[in-house]
């Protein structure tokens, strides 16, 4: 530790009385998870909807609505999802955009929190796992959200969280797969620095576009919406060989017609392999040489993403291919991995910086 | 925890089961629950804490669920003495409202039947009187009895006056008594407030940590997270200081 990072008790910081809460949150895409140290994991659709107009508002009796609520309320709502490929969605220049889109993800973040319960009278430390590639602008965006209802909070990469979660600090590579981004990241027992860490685009959110292409070219005149897109993933998604076939029911002119896309299901998952094993051999190449085949063999597969079926023995037959070896490790929790990992960082993150930062 | 299970639980007896249809019923013992309930808690725990924050865990989640449960029972109890209380000063307003009516009402017409009676009896001494006298007509009589009752009424307003006095002063007793009741039953009712409201402050699941955490001393990448720690803090200091 330098020393000018030498933490400095603060004076009369206002106390709570009953405890403290420990916060981790994974702000990801598709969901945000939260674990706390009172329990609590909850996990909610990262989209926030407000009423279109008066009516909507009175029917619905709500301000906003968050998640699968959300979604099935829709055609009464304006829509945000404010988390686009990791980072806050909103086109360059345009303010009432930047303005309406930071108060989504600031509503989300509010509801994470409100999602872990917390006591009026305990103190509330956040770790949000960020994605690697958030800019600055974004990072402080989501520091200033969180602000509005936490004590104190700070960010860390995403899969850095995952990493620290499982205690694999040294010579590991994490592939984190959630919907807008994979991220990878090499940890060597410090702080990972941008060349430890790379962004692909090929993630959930690739899989949902090419399963569409797939769905589109061979169920002709099926009906389909994005979300029905993503429900199939989310339940048949695989790679390699499976022990069931697809069966899907999807509406044709109004009847329901049932359709095998097993094969589409797998090539749509597939995409996902290439690109993360050509990543690993980039972060693998220009690591020590003398390490190389330890971050070959501990190569830690998190996100939602890795819920995919056989992925984790593909990309090891991929890497036996290209890399000649390694060894992949699929976290026990997906979901929560990310959130595990801030959770266990907030714990273990002296006070004294807690109260610098408040 | 067999204590609050029990507490939790409810009575029925054989009969309304009966009623309700049930023919057999399938018991589960005290001790079985609370060791399922114990199995649960360690079996989920186990998955995902090392062994010492489990038992610090599992402790601090009977500590915390005994507390509850104790804070919960207290608040109930302390509501429903508010209640019992505001209860009982309500009744003894309305009672004391309508003793003050009564009695207004019971005054007013006994008096109003003594006027009537007197009346009578002055007419029926005029009348007697005059008589007596060899008699005067219908006309004397009737001047010499709008006289008298000149008189009567004139001092009958001056007895009214005493007795109102008089009753107005028991009248501003129990209106200084309702008062007071009435100040009583705010202040209980405010007290129920606060008692109601009190269930938000312990709205929330409380963590299991009464104190700031922290690094332990015992982690075996001790070092290796200190710095890593001291890094995140660094970056977040540089962010949050521009922001």
């Amino acid at each position: 530790m330098s020393d000018s990072n030498e933490p400095e008790k603060v004076e009369g910081a206002p106390q709570k009385s009953h405890g403290v809460l420990y916060i981790g949150m994974d702000l990801g895409t598709s969901r945000t998870s939260v674990s706390a140290s009172n329990g609590v994991r909850e996990t909610v659709y990262s989209v926030v909807g407000y009423p279109k107009d008066v009516v909507s508002q009175k029917l619905l009796k709500k301000d906003v609505l968050f998640g699968k609520e959300a979604l099935e309320k829709r055609l009464s709502l304006r829509m945000y999802k404010p988390l686009e490929k990791g980072v806050l969605k909103y086109s360059d220049g345009d303010d009432q955009d930047r303005s309406e889109v930071e108060k989504a993800a600031r509503d989300l973040i509010r509801e994470a929190i409100r999602l872990a319960q917390p006591r009026k009278d305990e103190l509330v430390y956040a770790v949000i796992g960020a994605p690697a590639q958030a800019s600055i602008t974004n990072r402080e965006a989501i520091i200033e959200a969180a602000r509005a209802t936490v004590d104190s909070v700070m960010l860390c990469s995403e899969p850095f969280a995952v990493a620290y979660g499982l205690d694999m600090l040294e010579d590991a590579l994490v592939i984190d797969i959630g919907a807008g981004t994979t991220d990878l990241c090499r940890m060597h027992g410090t702080m990972p620095e941008e060349s430890d860490q790379l962004t692909l685009t090929y993630a959930g959110d690739a899989v949902d576009r090419k399963l569409t292409e797939l769905i589109q070219a061979s169920c002709p005149g099926a009906g389909f919406t994005p979300q029905m897109v993503k429900d199939i993933k989310e339940r048949h998604s695989f790679v390699g060989a499976t022990a069931s076939p697809v069966v899907v029911t999807l509406p044709v002119d109004g009847k329901p017609t049932q359709f095998d896309i097993t094969a589409q299901v797998q090539e749509a998952c597939s995409i996902l392999v290439d690109p993360i094993v050509d990543g690993l051999r980039k972060l693998i190449a220009t690591f020590d040489p003398e390490f190389q085949h330890r971050l070959r063999n501990r190569v830690l597969l998190a996100g939602g993403g890795s819920m995919i079926k056989g992925l984790d023995t593909a990309i090891e037959e991929a890497m036996n291919r290209d890399l000649g070896g390694g060894k992949v490790i699929r976290v026990e929790e997906p979901i929560y991995g990310g959130a595990n990992g801030a959770l266990k960082i907030a714990h273990d993150m002296p006070e004294e910086y807690w109260e610098q930062l408040k | 925890m067999k204590d609050a299970v029990r507490r939790l639980a409810f009575s029925t007896s054989v009969d309304q089961l009966k009623k309700r249809g049930v023919k057999n019923v399938n018991v589960v013992g005290l001790d079985r629950i609370v060791q399922l309930i114990e199995e649960a808690v360690h079996r989920s725990l186990k998955n995902r804490l090392l062994v010492g924050d489990r038992m610090a865990v599992a402790d601090a989640t009977k500590e915390e669920f005994l507390r509850l449960l104790r804070t919960n029972e207290e608040l109930q109890q302390h509501k429903a003495r508010a209640e019992e209380e505001a209860e009982s000063l309500r009744l003894e307003l309305t009672r004391l409202r309508q003793d003050l009516a009564a009695k207004l009402a019971m005054a007013e017409a006994s008096q109003q039947a003594d006027y009537v009676k007197q009346d009578e009896a002055i007419r029926d001494l005029i009348g007697a009187a005059l008589q007596e006298a060899g008699g005067g007509g219908e006309g004397l009589e009737a001047r010499v009895l709008e006289l008298v009752m000149h008189v009567v009424q004139s001092e009958r307003r001056v007895s009214e006056a005493a007795q109102e006095a008089a009753r107005d002063r028991d009248v501003s007793l129990l209106q200084r008594r309702i008062e007071k009741l009435s100040a009583s039953l705010e202040s209980t009712e405010k007290q129920l407030r606060e008692v109601s409201s009190r269930k938000d402050v312990e709205a929330g699941i409380a963590s299991v940590y009464r104190e700031v955490q922290g690094l332990s001393d015992a982690d075996n990448q001790f070092g290796k997270k200190k710095e890593l720690m001291a890094g995140i803090f660094a970056a977040n200091l540089q962010l949050q200081k521009k922001s």
